[in-house]
């Protein structure tokens, strides 16, 4: 796998459990692996990483990463780098709310219509940051 | 009153048995005003959740075979109280967590029953400790026999005490049985890490399932040396598993049941003094494959 996966972009959120922000964050991550980018971004799970599995952490050793925190606390950037990974760009979920100030967006459980559509939106900000990564990445 | 969980879960991101991990511990925190611990934060910041975890009963919920909480919970020697993995969850109930992430047709009906399933012993886990005035109803065993070999020493209580031939006992007063597994297995299995007992309630069948046991070396599934309704665990060997390690007869029982057929169970039982020249033949046959 990390043959085939190395030249992909990572993209990593936080465990999204708990607040609000960190559950848009994984959601959007999620969309942009799973259906936005497939061929050129994979994820990875953080508590791998955290918790030192060897495999998880050769596979992302020297990899470009974009990671996604839903909290200050910045667990998703601060272990991947720990865990040997490039951290290219370090995206905040809260930042996406910066077009739609006072919007309910959900809970740490659920997300709303307008939680979706601000996790979407997310998704393909995540792609665009994909291209640029990957298209670099393709010109060495 | 009900206990105060805390909930360490699965991370839940990429594989559909992760996700239903994550999704079966935010229906438990809604239902139960528990607490969910972030694994990753937990990791980085465990002083963050140290009060909590001082204060509740630990529940840690895995998602596929990996098992990262159980061993984020083990590499910081946190004490669980109950373990949920749900891709066993899946098997018993013939649902198949696909390996992506998106969670399957049935998934939320899948992870309700689930909850159905564990809820009663949540709620039922206070009632189920041991009652203060049922600990004097087990004495210890009086006398016990011994069977050297080697630097090992095994003991065999010789009164009061039934043994089926997969090292589990049961001591029976009256129509109340307890139940725990022998000197000889405890000894094999070595240092036991967690106890998962039936849960309160259950219906058990002689030489039916009875919970597991996990040591170092192996999980062992509990064969009932009876049949009978669980009525109470020993919520101390559930914090304290070495417990069976250091006495496996007494401090070290595992679930108390009400028996309810022990006439026609004890036909298949052994007594103290014949599980004693069983085990002298296992642990001849033992050295003799080594």
């Amino acid at each position: 796998m990390p043959g085939n996966s190395f030249r992909k972009v990572y993209v990593i959120p936080c465990s999204g459990i708990g607040k609000m922000y960190g559950l848009l964050g994984r959601e959007a991550v999620l969309k942009t692996v799973k259906e936005l980018r497939p061929d050129k971004a994979a994820t990875m799970c953080l508590a791998l990483l955290v918790y030192g599995d060897d495999e998880a952490r050769k596979e992302i050793n020297g990899a470009r990463c974009i990671t996604v925190d839903g909290c200050p606390k910045l667990c998703a950037a601060k272990n991947v780098e720990q865990a040997g990974g490039v951290v290219v760009e370090r995206v905040r979920a809260v930042d996406a709310f910066r077009n739609h100030r006072g919007v309910d967006a959900g809970t740490a459980a659920h997300l709303t219509a307008a939680g979706w559509q601000i996790a979407d939106e997310l998704a393909a900000d995540l792609a665009g940051k994909v291209d640029r990564w990957y298209d670099a990445s393709e010109e060495k | 009153m009900a206990a105060k969980y805390v909930i360490l879960p699965c991370n839940g991101l990429d594989k559909e048995a992760g996700c239903l991990a994550r999704e079966l511990a935010l229906k438990m925190a809604a239902a139960m005003d528990g607490e969910i611990i972030c694994p990753v934060l937990y990791q980085t910041a465990p002083s963050r959740y140290a009060s909590l975890l001082q204060e509740g009963n630990l529940i840690v919920i895995d998602g596929c075979a990996t098992r990262c909480a159980s061993r984020i919970a083990a590499n910081n020697n946190l004490k669980i109280s109950r373990k949920i993995t749900m891709a066993e969850e899946a098997k018993k109930r013939d649902y198949n967590p696909g390996p992506d992430w998106r969670l399957g047709a049935g998934a939320a009906a899948f992870v309700e029953d689930v909850w159905r399933s564990w809820q009663p012993v949540f709620m039922e886990q206070g009632a189920g400790r041991a009652s203060e005035e049922n600990t004097g109803l087990f004495a210890g065993p009086v006398e016990y026999a011994i069977h050297r070999h080697d630097k090992f020493i095994f003991r065999v209580p010789l009164e009061g005490f039934y043994f089926n031939e997969n090292d589990c006992w049961v001591q029976v007063e009256g129509n109340r049985g307890r139940v725990g597994i022998s000197d000889y297995l405890q000894q094999n299995l070595s240092d036991i890490t967690f106890v998962t007992p039936p849960d309160p309630g259950t219906e058990v069948e002689q030489f039916g399932e009875m919970g597991t046991i996990e040591s170092a070396k192996a999980v062992y599934e509990l064969v009932s040396p009876v049949t009978g309704r669980v009525v109470a665990i020993n919520e101390a060997v559930l914090e304290a598993p070495e417990l069976i390690n250091e006495n496996p007869y007494e401090k070290g029982w595992i679930a108390e049941l009400e028996l309810t057929n022990f006439e026609a169970d004890r036909e298949f039982l052994l007594d103290g003094r014949r599980y004693l020249e069983v085990l002298k033949e296992k642990v001849a046959d033992f050295n003799a494959g080594k």
